[in-house]
């Protein structure tokens, strides 16, 4: 569905892409993490033909960007909406844009309003409209076409816990309906709901790719170890051995055991360790 | 019709039809773009009266000079308008549509032109109707006239707001703007009553050939409304497609304003 092969990108001096590579099927949803800076929202720009790349190629089901328009779906970053113009006529606007006409334009507004739960605020000014309300409205835009590619730019930053999950069950149902799905976030608890392929930018490359497992293994975890009334935490790659150790030179009642695995914020940490060094 | 054709059609239809939406959830610069003119005709229309000796060239002059002038006004409403969209990231939320750069230049065109021959129309039958020009008896030239001027404002505008940098700058630039070009094509004063230095300077200024093919449109000359139009017309072209150009490019971060 799309293909990303060796893209370069600099602005004056500074490389924001610099061989990037990422290959995403139709019904995958990608997780794009990575530090500020890492090429990210460069990625969105250019596949959402917005900027163009020095070197490299982006294919959208074969076409480049520039003729797959009507097949992208994008919710930028930053937000993007007119401030007088209300969330039901901005749906309509660009469901316009994309050929939905009279009824089916009608389902398709119906259909976002429902699922992203806008219709409290359907009917007001975007200028008017909290943070969190303007970036479910940029959403509801992205997917008001049924785009076979979404391109989504921390969607959910500044979304409440319940809008949060509306948006997450709504980019699984599209991916289960066949659409691929770019989904860029420094939340990264969302990417295992959204059960996400993970692909690690850093310094305008994908550095690791893989399920949250792969990515995962060979990072350590924790053994909290509770001894009368201290706790004894030890940080391992390997928590049975870890655990065994500390069990043996344990000279009082255990009162608890905690294994922790490593999680999608330790990969973060440790790319943070990584860029310091 | 191709289908690639009529859904271009339809795209650029949407996007009139929003513009014309956002021009009126915003209306007060037309509003006064419309009343001051009316105002300065009829203080202005004893003055010319003396000024000339033929009191029908009087009277046209007196309609056809504060047209001209407010029209030049109107383009930072086209300016205004892009850039605006430029700052919000509206204009980028577009081209990630569906729609290309070209459909987005003229759904915006479009709408300004109208804008534009509509306030042309209202101030001249206000000026036939009110100050007592004489009711032309050509309107095909008159339509040929507001045309050409609007395309030339509109393309000079979507040209200016791809280069400046923030409202201030269109303000500036649309004042300064107005005031050359209107006063120097003869807009403020006619260009028989200006300095011999100012005459030679005004064929340099697009409202020269505004005024001139306007007012010979009012008094039914082919040749005076063709020639200053083909002017007109073609000053449009070269600055629109610098438009059209910058615009294509983006102003995403690559791009330096």
């Amino acid at each position: 569905m799309l293909d990303a092969i060796d893209l370069s990108k600099r602005y004056g001096s500074v490389p924001a892409l610099d061989g990037f590579n990422l290959h995403v099927d139709a019904g995958e949803i990608v997780g794009l993490v990575g530090h500020n800076g890492a090429g990210k929202s460069t990625f969105i720009e250019i596949t959402s033909n917005l900027i163009r790349a020095d070197g490299g190629t982006v294919l959208i089901n074969g076409r480049p960007p520039a003729k797959a328009k009507g097949t992208v779906g994008t919710a930028p970053q930053s937000i993007a909406l007119y401030r007088v113009v209300t969330v039901r006529e901005h749906l309509r606007l660009f469901g316009s844009i994309a050929g939905l006409r009279r009824a089916a334009l009608d389902n398709a507004v119906d259909e976002v309003v429902a699922a992203l739960r806008l219709g409290d605020f359907l009917d007001r000014r975007a200028g008017v409209l909290s943070g969190g309300q303007q970036r479910r409205t940029q959403a509801a835009i992205a997917l008001i076409h049924r785009p076979g590619l979404l391109l989504l730019d921390e969607p959910t930053a500044g979304a409440d816990p319940e809008t949060r999950q509306a948006l997450l069950d709504v980019v699984k149902q599209r991916a289960g309906e066949g659409a691929a799905v770019v989904y860029i976030t420094h939340y990264l608890p969302e990417l295992a709901d959204l059960r996400a392929t993970i692909a690690v930018a850093r310094a305008g490359q994908v550095i690791a790719r893989g399920t949250a497992e792969q990515l995962l293994d060979g990072l350590p975890g924790e053994v909290r170890l509770g001894v009368r009334d201290q706790e004894i935490t030890e940080t391992t790659t390997d928590p049975t051995a870890t655990l065994m150790e500390l069990l043996s030179r344990a000279d009082g009642p255990i009162t608890s055991i905690e294994l922790r695995k490593p999680s999608l914020d330790d990969l973060y940490r440790s790319l943070a360790v990584s860029d310091v060094h | 019709m191709s289908t690639d054709v009529a859904a271009s059609a339809g795209r650029i239809g949407v996007l009139v039809r929003h513009n014309l939406l956002l021009r009126l959830r915003d209306p007060g610069p037309m509003i006064s773009y419309v009343l001051l003119p009316m105002v300065i005709m009829l203080m202005f229309k004893p003055l010319y009266e003396r000024a000339f000796s033929a009191r029908e060239a009087a009277t046209v002059q007196v309609v056809t000079g504060p047209l001209i002038m407010f029209s030049v006004f109107t383009l930072a409403i086209v300016g205004n308008s892009i850039l605006t969209e430029r700052e919000q990231g509206t204009w980028d939320r577009l081209r990630s549509s569906a729609a290309t750069s070209a459909e987005m230049l003229v759904g915006k065109i479009l709408l300004a032109m109208g804008i534009l021959v509509t306030q042309q129309v209202v101030l001249l039958g206000y000026g036939c109707l009110v100050v007592g020009l004489p009711l032309p008896t050509s309107p095909g030239l008159v339509l040929v006239s507001m045309l050409a001027w609007a395309f030339a404002l509109v393309a000079l505008g979507a040209a200016l707001a791809t280069v400046m940098r923030s409202h201030a700058e269109v303000g500036m630039a649309s004042d300064i703007g107005a005031t050359l070009i209107s006063a120097l094509g003869g807009a403020l004063i006619p260009i028989a009553l200006m300095p011999g230095w100012a005459q030679v300077l005004a064929h340099v200024s697009p409202g020269f050939y505004g005024l001139s093919m306007l007012q010979s449109a009012v008094r039914a000359d082919a040749a005076g409304t063709f020639g200053p139009a083909a002017v007109l017309v073609a000053f449009g072209l070269v600055v629109g497609a610098f438009a059209v150009r910058r615009i294509t490019l983006g102003w995403s971060r690559s791009t330096v304003l």
